[in-house]
């Protein structure tokens, strides 16, 4: 019982403490920089140490795996069929991916100190970071799919509201309105699936469901839709790289290590509603996005949408992981991701800090030097990424192409080449930002970040290495047979029943594959003073740059579906209007005469008596 | 007795403005008090059943119309939102600099008779004080209003509304010829006696189609919307907010009071068709919002298509789907009150309202942006505000009987809301400000008091849905027992 309490208390502190700062800065404290500044930071570490203490308290035995006891305030009910009650649901995978949330939330946060120092929008930046965190705990916790719906909302709202936090700038606005609108096109088939979960199995609640097991085809696809939107799926994924007009952390925690995870956790937690064929296409959907947007990455010259693309490609492949079967090695890899993803954009920000705001990769150089720390971050980082041996990332992504490889041997093939051409393309980012000669005044001027920058740098890189080894515990937690919400993961392949060829195979064409890409790179790149790709590959480097002109055709798509019902609509509109308008003009100057006379009369109860001798009249009319 | 002022608040003293506020504001308080004392009658045999605080007079003997008023479950929220809205409005009516008196006047005029008309017991007396409140609303935007085009909008809108009026009362006088009595109570307890005392089904048809189309030409029913963009553009701030946030429900509440339980078969015949209807304005009226260029013509727009929310609840016949339409038609008339009180602001300080000449507004006007920003993702449907409540309370209602239609819905309300709402935001809010952009201040002092009123209870709803559910439940015997008369085939 007391373990119940503990729990209850500790995930209420974990949700409520970030909402209370958002709000209390919202009312009032935003006067004072730093005193908002403070509320945000502080509530994300105690939030950072309750999920430790939850984490450390209650991740062991699948059989501890014990839903929080209702908290008691129902947020609705209609009949028996329609409930809402808000409750938080602790299972192994909501301690974990809460964990991710508070780490990351926290050393963003800290950076961010450093980094936001001179906006004028300090104090709302940081409401926003509190909001958000509010937002994503709430969907860690959600113990019904309906509390989920709203938590997920709230995501998209947060981020709207950070990705245009420089509002003044068009750019930032657009991208912002953006964001939100294409997120709420996978809401609206989530929304659809959870209609029909509700209307095939009766409740809302996720234990209950788990216990019912898997929904049609079509459901489950559904309900993927929303992960589509939020983890910026092919092809809901031209949000993301717009997303980067916000500021760098911003990009950092909610565009790389967890908003966009939000739908990957989404898949794995619901993972029991899905059946084999809707996990045959969920799978391929991810494949594609990982190569795509690898391919994508391969020619972009800002180093914030170089990563940006990056992870769109690795959301790809742990979609890919969930649809392969294998929820474990999704989330190992998300949670690996986490870490050396917000390194690599914080890295960059320390970057784009030192450089007055210059992003393009062609215009930096020589860094290495000048930005030592910084550069070091960056490349554990990169090397993370790529999958180099005994980097967290190797592990993670071997757990992955060894689970591709048992169950769907050709996107065992995709993925390497992914593999490969990640190599490729961080080596690249790598040597033209890093290496060489300084190509602009802002790049020779380069002076290393303060502490408040550095220092999460340096935690991060320790976990980007880390976190995949064994000793850590990290590996163990997931690999041990895993079976969340009791044993209901049908169809999941633990990550310990993979078979010693599959594995045997991945580590080998991994390694080999991100070995090759990196010596790629390295021979094309090292001192080139322009991209040789353009000339090398012509059309296919220019599709690559312009991202497959998926926004244009979608731009085009708008235009002559929605823009042009919306457009005779309105004619429409106007048309009746203004037929009645014709028809009308005449009447009306005689009957604001009448009306004006009324008022000038100035004697309303002679007017109410009128309206009332009239209806009389009327009723006597129809009576007799 | 406390009620009965409440029904008529008749201070036509001089004192103008502040007597308004005032009144408005003891209306506030009598209404916040009947909301928490409300405890309906729990007597199964009497013919009040239901009801609370039940008053009666007798008014004209000879056609059995008496002055009977009570509230139930669903018309306690009604006058709690009414008067909140009404105290809104008389604060947000300082604009008005010329015969303040008479606007003081129509303006109380039009809360007494709307608060009153969601009181009343007697079908007659109900339509009777809607007349009242409605009459000001024409009044008030042929002379107060703005622009070039408002005695054309007083026009048009008085045919309109009358015509629908009108409609309405040739049902309501078929339905007096049946029962020979207008007493509202008394007609329901002879349908749910044993032998249920109903028109033919012939008949019903015929009602329930006048009721249905007069009165949903009231709510802006796809296709008689068309006077809604006029009328709002052209309204008076104040007028604005009463009209479309609580004059408008009328329609709805005397649906659902009137039309639903006494004509079964009726409704039965004609709802399908309102299903239909309401997609006419989820998707229409929101792709024509999606065009203006005016904020105003955007908020009417887009209040107009919010309207199907509550038509496609009623149209679902299900006790979830009918309570989301009262908890809609709630959260509407905070947000719609909300909004044009926001645009009125605007109007008064940069006297324009084409989002293609202003910008970059939230740097001007924090307060104002701000509220706007939230006002804007309230209509939207993001939780945390009342309006996703009731939508999602009619969504999962109306998705066991008409899914095809409850999913197009979804569509409006996820996506083209979205994208209507957030352009507003993206042009007014957001980018740079023009060089020639006029010169606008923030909403000074205490007249912030009325927004943030507004907005703490689209907030306080939002969190905590309950709050509106655990009263409606008090009703939920009416409620299901209508469903239930209508599933009897």
């Amino acid at each position: 019982m007391i373990d119940q309490e503990l729990k209850l208390t500790l995930a209420m502190g974990v949700l409520l403490l970030p909402l209370l700062a958002a709000v209390s800065i919202g009312l009032g404290a935003r006067r004072w920089r730093g005193l908002s500044a403070g509320l945000s930071l502080g509530a994300s570490v105690i939030a950072f140490l309750c999920s430790l203490i939850l984490f450390i308290k209650f991740h062991g035995a699948p059989a501890a795996i014990v839903p929080a006891p209702d908290a008691g305030i129902q947020w609705l009910q209609l009949g028996e069929e329609f409930k809402v009650d808000f409750a938080a649901l602790i299972d192994p995978l909501s301690l974990l991916m809460l964990l991710i949330v508070t780490t990351v939330g926290t050393l963003v946060q800290i950076f961010s100190l450093a980094y936001m120092r001179t906006d004028a929008g300090y104090s709302r930046y940081f409401a926003g970071l509190s909001l958000f965190l509010f937002s994503m705990i709430g969907i860690v916790l959600a113990s019904n799919l309906l509390l989920l719906f709203i938590f997920w909302e709230l995501v998209g709202v947060s981020s709207y509201l950070l990705i245009s936090h420089w509002f003044e700038k068009p750019a930032a606005a657009d991208a912002g309105k953006k964001a939100f609108i294409t997120n709420r096109i996978g809401d609206f088939g989530f929304l659809l699936g959870i209609l029909f979960v509700w209307q095939i199995h009766g409740t809302l609640d996720i234990i209950e469901l788990a216990g019912m097991g898997a929904v049609t085809t079509t459901t489950g696809l559904l309900i993927f839709c929303g992960a589509v939107g939020k983890s910026a799926q092919f092809p809901l994924h031209v949000w993301l790289p717009d997303a980067m007009e916000g500021p760098t952390p911003v990009s950092a925690l909610i565009h790389a290590a967890t908003m966009v995870a939000a739908g990957v956790y989404m898949l794995c937690k619901l993972f029991f509603l899905f059946t084999a064929d809707a996990l045959v296409i969920i799978s391929w959907v991810g494949g594609i996005t990982a190569l795509l947007a690898a391919l994508m990455a391969i020619q972009q010259n800002d180093i914030k949408r170089i990563l940006a693309y990056s992870t769109l490609s690795q959301l790809g492949y742990m979609v890919m992981a969930v649809g392969c079967a294998g929820p474990a090695a999704s989330l190992f890899h998300l949670t690996t991701h986490a870490a050396f993803k917000a390194l690599l954009f914080l890295g960059a920000g320390a970057v784009i800090y030192s450089c007055h705001h210059e992003q393009d990769i062609w215009k930096l150089g020589g860094l290495r030097k000048k930005l030592p720390i910084t550069f070091r971050a960056f490349v554990i980082g990169a090397l993370a990424l790529t999958g180099f041996p005994l980097m967290s990332g190797f592990w993670s992504k071997d757990a992955i192409l060894a689970q591709a490889y048992a169950t769907n041997q050709p996107l065992f093939y995709l993925g390497v080449i992914v593999a490969l051409l990640t190599a490729f393309y961080m080596m690249r980012c790598v040597l033209v930002a890093f290496d060489g000669d300084s190509r602009s005044d802002a790049a020779n001027d380069a002076k290393e970040s303060p502490a408040e920058m550095t220092l999460p740098l340096i935690l991060l890189s320790a976990l980007s290495i880390g976190l995949g080894w064994s000793w850590f515990g990290l590996k163990v937690f997931l690999m041990n047979p895993v079976i969340w919400l009791g044993s209901k993961m049908n169809g999941a392949v633990p990550l310990n029943q993979i078979s010693p060829t599959a594995d045997l195979a991945a580590i080998i064409a991994g390694t080999v594959a991100s070995l090759a890409g990196l010596a790629l790179g390295w021979v094309i790149y090292k001192g080139a003073k322009e991209d040789p790709l353009p000339s090398k590959l012509g059309a296919m480097a220019r599709g690559m740059r312009d991202k497959f002109y998926f926004d244009e055709i979608y731009a085009w798509l708008n235009k002559w579906t929605q823009e042009r019902l919306s457009h005779y609509a309105d004619w429409f509109d106007r048309w009746i209007i203004a037929g009645l308008g014709v028809r009308g003009t005449s009447g009306a100057v005689d009957l604001t005469g009448c009306l004006l006379r009324l008022v000038q009369s100035g004697n309303l109860q002679t007017y109410a008596l009128l309206l009332a001798l009239g209806l009389l009249v009327m009723l006597a009319f129809f009576l007799f | 007795m406390a009620l009965m002022l409440m029904a008529v608040p008749r201070e036509n003293r001089a004192v103008f403005r502040w007597g308004a506020i005032l009144a408005t504001l003891g209306s506030l308080v009598l209404a916040l008090f009947v909301f928490a004392k409300f405890e309906p009658n729990t007597d199964l045999t009497s013919i009040n059943h239901g009801y609370a605080f039940v008053q009666t007079a007798e008014w004209i003997p000879a056609l059995g119309i008496s002055f009977h008023v009570g509230v139930d479950g669903v018309s306690v929220l009604l006058v709690l939102m009414a008067a909140i809205v009404a105290f809104a409005a008389a604060c947000c009516a300082s604009g008005i600099k010329a015969r303040e008196k008479e606007f003081a006047i129509l303006l109380l005029l039009m809360t007494g008779g709307i608060l009153g008309a969601f009181m009343a017991l007697d079908i007659f007396l109900m339509y009777f004080l809607h007349e009242l409140a409605l009459i000001p609303t024409f009044i008030m935007i042929g002379v107060w209003g703005r622009g070039e085009n408002r005695e054309f909008a007083a026009y048009k809108t008085t045919l309109y509304l009358s015509l629908g009026a009108l409609l309405a009362l040739v049902g309501l006088i078929m339905i007096y010829l049946h029962y020979e009595t207008f007493n509202l109570p008394d007609i329901i307890h002879r349908i749910q006696a044993d032998h249920g005392d109903l028109m033919t089904t012939g008949q019903q048809g015929l009602v329930f189609a006048l009721l249905m189309f007069g009165l949903g030409i009231l709510v802006g029913l796809w296709p008689f919307h068309t006077w809604a963009p006029l009328a709002y553009g052209a309204a008076p701030t104040a007028t604005a907010m009463m009209h479309a946030g609580v004059i408008k429900k009328f329609g709805l509440f005397m649906l659902i009071r009137v039309a639903l339980p006494i004509l079964p078969d009726g409704a039965q015949q004609w709802l399908p068709v309102l299903a239909w209807l309401c997609l006419g304005n989820l998707l229409y009226c929101g792709l024509v919002a999606m065009r203006q260029k005016d904020l105003n013509g955007l908020i009417s727009n887009s209040s107009v298509a919010h309207m199907g929310f509550v038509f496609l609840g009623i149209a679902s016949m299900t006790f979830i789907g009918l309570t989301g339409s009262v908890m809609v038609m709630v959260a509407h008339g905070l947000l719609a009150a909300l909004a044009f009180a926001l645009s009125g602001h605007l109007h008064q300080q940069a006297r324009t309202l084409d989002m293609d000449k202003l910008g970059g507004l939230l740097t001007v006007m924090p307060f104002w942006g701000t509220l706007l920003l939230m006002a804007v993702l309230a209509g939207c449907g993001l939780p945390g505000f009342a309006n996703f409540a009731g939508e999602i309370t009619v969504f999962f209602g109306a998705w066991k009987t008409i899914p095809l239609i409850t999913g197009i819905a979804a569509w409006a309300a996820l996506v083209i809301g979205a994208v209507y709402m957030l352009r507003a935001a993206r042009q007014l809010l957001h980018g740079p400000r023009a060089d020639d952009a006029p010169h606008t201040d923030d909403i000074p002092g205490w007249h912030k008091l009325p927004f943030i009123i507004l907005l703490g209870a689209l907030l306080l709803f939002g969190f905590a849905p309950k709050l509106l559910t655990n009263k409606i439940e008090t009703a939920s015997e009416s409620l299901e027992h209508v469903v239930e008369m209508y599933k009897r085939k």
